[in-house]
């Protein structure tokens, strides 16, 4: 049994994702590890600039005039997929997404490329490219250009600058005590993107998974408009746990998740038993379970699944708890999976407990 | 029939696909798999207790051996309960999480009575009786316990048919956290009468004793 087939075979086109460890947002550095490189950063200080870094914010906000701020995010990850097209729109997707999540609306997007020419094929650049593109003008930006390397590794994303006004911006910080959690997409697509890689999604599950991966986070706030939304993230590389610990800790305040009010990708619970738990989920695990209580007992999948590195994930949003209804119909309607996961509550900011109900 | 594979170099998921390959043939009676990350032990931890298999791992120099045997099927069922409890299995050394409840008041009902009298059935009977007039006292003054936890035979206070169930339920509708100890339900032939959410573990109880602001047990 060779290790490797594919490099047997030089004549044949390797598949995308081939040669890729980590994938998509699996491919992040693990937050313990980010603190420490980030700690010997120059401090910033500009009453303009109204994220802080040390928030973890999905992106960075600098206000132009008292009506509007600019947004400006990267996102650039390895193939998740080996149909380049589609691994362009799930890039696109998930660059996006942080414009989303700040409350703004996108403008444009700059990509970011590299590609070794003699592993593959240009046609297959060329795909990932206008999959990418593609996603942008659906969102009503565009690319506007872009910069490509040669490398080792294919590693495809974009540099996407949006627009908010300032009084309207969403962050981490803002939840208030009560608050019902409502998440936008269901979990699981880095267990489902490891099963994918192992040939073991059929058909309807790629369907779903792929739905999901190209979901755009554009929909959320515009069918909620005219709710008090306190606080909102994406939840990406960090996992579902990660991130509602950024948002607990930003807005000084404790949280509880049931588990039932979960929605999970097909099959991802079950192959998450038989081992098919991405690296990035262990290192979240490491990152962020001493802030966590399990209430009850729980089957290991399924908290394996609270940390599985998400790509291109759903929103989280802290609502009133008295319009979660009226937002989980408004969700509902437009044909967004959303739930009620859950809500802040006081208690040690930053803590999470994790109860079946 | 025992098969030995050498999966080092590999990159998730390709290690498990392959011993999952092996153990799928049930002329294979043990695995011995050479692993080199720990994120490979774990799934392939995952993959043997998802077979109902008993698994064990040693490190070997700067690699891990992960053996898994087919055999040992009782030993399999004890991993069963560990898989329930996550920091355990994961092997997360990270201690309780940190000051997790708050503080507050925790009530920590450990036997089935409020003190105790002699052995005999009839004081027994009076002390369980003072327990429940107990946590009466407790509902009607409008005491609010942040959680009350119940461990050993104090768990039977949660039975439906005990005197003691309708006060701990006025107190669970009050917002006292009502928590019983799973092990204990077990123990006493109780869990399958308990909602889930009331079921907690060790881990759990010992995060509320030692974030309290103060520990009552009557």
């Amino acid at each position: 049994m060779t290790t490797k087939p594919e490099k047997d075979k030089p004549e044949e086109t390797p598949r995308l994702t081939s040669n890729v460890k980590a994938a998509g947002c699996a491919a992040k550095i693990s937050a313990h590890e980010l603190k420490q490189i980030l700690a010997g950063l120059p401090k910033i200080y500009d009453a303009n600039l109204l994220t802080s870094i040390t928030n973890f914010e999905d992106a960075a906000v600098y206000k132009l005039h008292d009506d509007q701020a600019v947004i400006q995010t990267v996102d650039f990850f390895p193939p998740v997929v080996d149909d380049p097209y589609l691994f362009g729109q799930v890039a696109a997707t998930n660059a996006l997404s942080d414009i989303y999540a700040m409350g703004g609306t996108p403008l444009l997007a700059l990509a970011i490329f590299c590609f070794p020419t003699c592993d593959y094929p240009l046609s297959m650049a060329a795909e990932i490219l206008r999959g990418g593109a593609d996603q942008i003008v659906k969102a009503g930006a565009m690319v506007a250009g872009g910069h490509s390397i040669q490398g080792s590794e294919v590693l495809y994303g974009l540099a996407v600058t949006g627009l908010v006004h300032p009084g309207k911006m969403l962050t981490n910080g803002g939840a208030k005590s009560g608050d019902a959690i409502v998440l936008t997409k269901a979990l699981g697509t880095g267990v489902s993107l490891l099963a994918l890689k192992a040939d073991l999604l059929d058909h309807e599950e790629q369907a779903r998974l792929f739905s999901s991966l190209t979901t755009l986070n554009n929909r959320p706030l515009s069918v909620l408009n005219g709710i008090d939304i306190h606080a909102c993230t994406d939840v990406t590389g960090f996992g579902l746990i990660g991130h509602i610990h950024e948002m607990t800790k930003a807005s000084k305040l404790a949280a509880s998740i049931s588990i039932n009010k979960l929605r999970f990708l097909p099959s991802c619970l079950e192959l998450a038993k038989e081992g098919l738990v991405p690296a990035g989920s262990y290192a979240n695990r490491k990152s962020f379970e001493s802030n966590v209580s399990y209430i009850n007992d729980l089957p290991l999948e399924v908290t394996d699944l609270i940390y599985d590195p998400q790509t291109s994930g759903g929103l989280l949003l802290a609502v009133r708890a008295d319009q979660v209804d009226e937002v989980l119909k408004r969700l509902g309607d437009d044909k967004i999976e959303a739930s009620h996961i859950g809500q802040f509550l006081e208690g040690i900011p930053g803590h999470i407990d994790v109860t079946i109900h | 029939m025992k098969k030995e594979l050498d999966l080092r170099g590999l990159t998730c998921p390709e290690p498990v696909l392959r011993t999952k390959k092996i153990i799928d043939d049930q002329a294979v009676s043990s695995v011995e798999a050479l692993v080199d990350s720990e994120v490979n032990v774990q799934n392939l931890e995952r993959l043997a207790r998802s077979q109902k298999l008993f698994v064990k791992k040693e490190s070997v120099g700067n690699h891990f051996k992960v053996s898994i045997d087919r055999q040992e099927a009782q030993v399999a069922d004890q991993n069963e309960t560990h898989a329930k409890m996550p920091h355990q299995a994961t092997g997360v050394a990270g201690g309780f999480a940190e000051a997790t409840r708050g503080g507050g008041t925790i009530v920590f009902i450990s036997k089935d009575t409020f003190g105790h009298g002699s052995d005999s059935e009839k004081d027994h009977d009076f002390s369980h009786n003072l327990l429940n007039v107990f946590l009466q006292t407790i509902q009607q003054s409008g005491l609010k316990p942040r959680a009350i936890l119940m461990a050993n035979s104090g768990v039977k206070l949660i039975d439906p048919n005990a005197s003691t169930y309708k006060v701990l339920c006025d107190l669970k509708d009050g917002g006292t956290t009502v928590l019983a100890c799973g092990l204990c339900l077990d123990y006493y032939g109780l869990k399958d009468k308990v909602p889930l959410e009331q079921v907690t573990n060790m881990f759990a109880i010992c995060e509320y004793l030692f974030a309290a602001d103060q520990v009552l047990s009557p």
